[in-house]
């Protein structure tokens, strides 16, 4: 039973009154989850010259984790996101008959300050620091079939949001752009063979990333038809990343159409029942 | 209103900045586009310019002014193909739906030195053994001897203790690797450990650092270990068969053989191929492959020319020999093994 007890139990915020921001201060406020579970697909758009000085283009999927949430220290003005993916590209050369795949998995976190303002606006700043994985692999190359990809990176992050109604239907409009602003990436020399690295060949690799070698950019558009509990998420996300180093260029874009479910969740203690009049304060509506 | 728009200016000025840093390469997919881009790619990446003496600017004045938008796919592969002859490498080959060049001198000119039937036939009577890509058996001699045709092929630790195991007894191993056009180095790496007792210096890496044609990085060592968990060494005398189609990875093993004390080389000076090569690709989707990576051997001199026998040890087959059932190579390397 004891351990029944200690087990989070999930409920939507639709069943959670929501208060106004009046309400006596001495009760806890309640921070529910906003979490969104995306697939992307679209157009993918790579090139590496490690592995080839042509560009190549294709499709792009991806499924992504999105997690915001008020922060427990300030949660009016600050707001936490979490953020990661998986994502495979396939694109062939102009002559279409050599494919690059690009395979890479991403995670981030972030906290950003938030102002409310007028008309349902709501307008955040904030950094994040991330991790990015990933390879480009020709299937037609000897000894340079793949460029390996590794980034740690801290960012600058921003958030625009509008709460409006399309009808009697509450829909949130948003838009995240977040761009690298320095970090570490891996790169070998520009014509290393993997192999030298397999033999212990580890210098030089990493590098210190700023925007002459090293620049990316997320823009994310998304729209939450919320229909209750749960929202419909539609949106736009596109990424660019363009990176020379060692005379090694790799240009990484794509488009993708973003649909998914996205909601709020809050996660309660039953050994500490919630406050009916606390605050609800939402980090995305 | 104003720190805001100058703000928001200066962010659009450095993205635009950052992203026309990292330009890419833009060639027309036409002749001379093609063309421009195979020449580009070899000046950027090939390895071996200033160890073969060739002027690249030179080869471009020259092949340059034969291209000529009217002339056929096949033409220009041609023309293409000749002008990649000049750097006279057996790992430089443009790959075109209808054909792939290849550099064939630095086997043609020379005799092939090997006939597989006839050691199958006049010295194992077809009576020998084969294990993954190896076939091996035992000399009337009391000689091992062990054919590994390329280093493509994979090599199991069982197969090689399967091999030694069963030659153990014997007085000396032959490896014969003539006609062996390479493969991966990790195989030559699984095949020298079972000749080393200790960590060993086998060669230098040296990989281009930029574009230049002098860019390369500093020669880096590397080493490889004797086998380990129980497999078994080899500690006895070894003789290296090679000719002149010994090419590449098989060249490498060679180079590193020759320089190991109880090993000879017997036969005839292998073809070298010691560039790894890199691949590319042209905008009408030729594919070309180049040496782009220096390989050395532990003394930290280049083999792309190829690695001589031991001294004394040079061997031709003899072809009126083998038309009686000998092979003069072979025959070298027993004579050498039951004489030390």
């Amino acid at each position: 039973m004891k351990t029944l007890l200690l087990l989070l139990s999930l409920i939507t915020l639709s069943a959670v009154p929501r208060v106004s921001a009046s309400a006596v201060d001495s009760v806890r406020p309640l921070r529910p989850v906003a979490a969104a579970y995306t697939f992307e697909v679209g157009s993918a758009h790579l090139a590496d010259t490690y592995i080839s000085p042509l560009k190549y283009d294709g499709w792009s999927a991806a499924f992504r984790y999105e997690r915001m949430q008020a922060m427990k220290f300030d949660p009016d003005r600050w707001i936490m996101r979490l953020s990661a993916s998986v994502e495979v590209d396939r694109t062939q050369n102009p002559a279409r008959n050599a494919v690059m795949w690009m395979g890479s998995i991403d995670a981030s976190w972030g906290m950003l300050r938030r102002w409310r303002l007028p008309w349902s606006l709501t307008l955040a700043a904030g950094g994040s620091t991330g991790v990015n994985l990933g390879c480009l692999y020709n299937d037609r190359n000897g000894n340079n079939p793949a460029s390996a990809k590794a980034a740690w990176t801290v960012n600058a992050t921003a958030m625009a949001a509008w709460n409006v109604t399309l009808g009697r239907l509450p829909v949130t409009l948003r838009y995240q752009p977040t761009v690298p602003l320095t970090g570490v990436f891996f790169s070998p020399d520009y014509g290393e063979l993997y192999y030298e690295i397999y033999l212990g060949d580890d210098s030089g690799l990493a590098h210190c990333a700023w925007w002459g070698n090293y620049f990316a950019m997320e823009n994310l558009l998304t729209a939450d038809l919320r229909f209750g509990g749960t929202s419909l998420r539609l949106g736009y996300r596109n990424y660019i990343l363009s990176t020379k180093v060692n005379y090694i260029t790799t240009r990484v874009v794509t488009h993708a159409f973003v649909i998914g479910l996205s909601g709020e969740w809050l996660s309660l203690n039953p050994r500490h029942p919630f406050n009916r009049d606390a605050r609800v304060i939402s980090a995305l509506y | 209103m104003k720190r805001l728009l100058h703000i928001i200016y200066l962010s659009a000025a450095l993205l635009a900045v950052a992203s026309s840093c990292h330009e890419l390469p833009d060639y027309d997919n036409d002749r001379r586009g093609n063309f421009d881009a195979l020449w580009s790619i070899l000046d950027q990446h090939y390895c071996f310019f200033a160890e073969k003496d060739v002027d690249w600017d030179d080869v471009y004045s020259r092949y340059s002014p034969r291209v000529s938008d009217r002339m056929s796919a096949e033409e220009l592969f041609n023309l293409c193909a000749e002008m990649l002859d000049e750097l006279q490498d057996g790992h430089v080959n443009l790959s075109a739906p209808f054909n792939t060049s290849y550099y064939r001198k630095w086997w043609s000119d020379y005799p092939q030195n090997y006939d597989e039937r006839l050691v199958q036939q006049h010295y194992f009577n077809f009576n020998y053994r084969s294990t993954g890509a190896i076939d091996y058996g035992i000399l009337e001699q009391n000689v091992g001897y062990m054919r590994y045709p390329s280093f493509e092929y994979g090599i199991g630790e069982g197969n090689l203790d399967a091999v030694l195991n069963y030659v153990a007894t014997c007085d000396g191993l032959i490896i014969d690797v003539r006609d062996n056009g390479g493969g991966n180095l990790t195989n030559v790496e699984t095949l020298v450990a079972r000749f080393i007792t200790r960590r060993t210096l086998v060669g230098y890496i040296s990989h281009k650092t930029g574009p230049g044609h002098d860019q390369f990085s500093e020669p880096r060592a590397f080493h490889y270990n004797p086998a380990a968990g129980g497999h078994l060494l080899w500690g006895k005398p070894v003789v290296v068969l090679t000719n002149r189609s010994t090419y590449s990875a098989a060249n490498n093993f060679v180079s590193i053989m020759k320089l190991l004390p109880q090993v000879y080389i017997v036969g005839a000076t292998t073809g070298g191929g010691s560039g790894m090569p890199f691949s590319s690709e042209l905008p009408c989707g030729w594919a070309v492959r180049f040496s782009a990576c220096s390989v050395l051997d532990a003394t930290g001199a280049s083999t792309e020319a190829g690695v001589d026998p031991t001294d004394g040890c040079a061997v031709d087959l003899d072809p009126i020999a083998a038309l009686s059932g000998r092979d003069t190579m072979l025959d070298r390397a027993i004579d050498l093994l039951t004489s030390l």
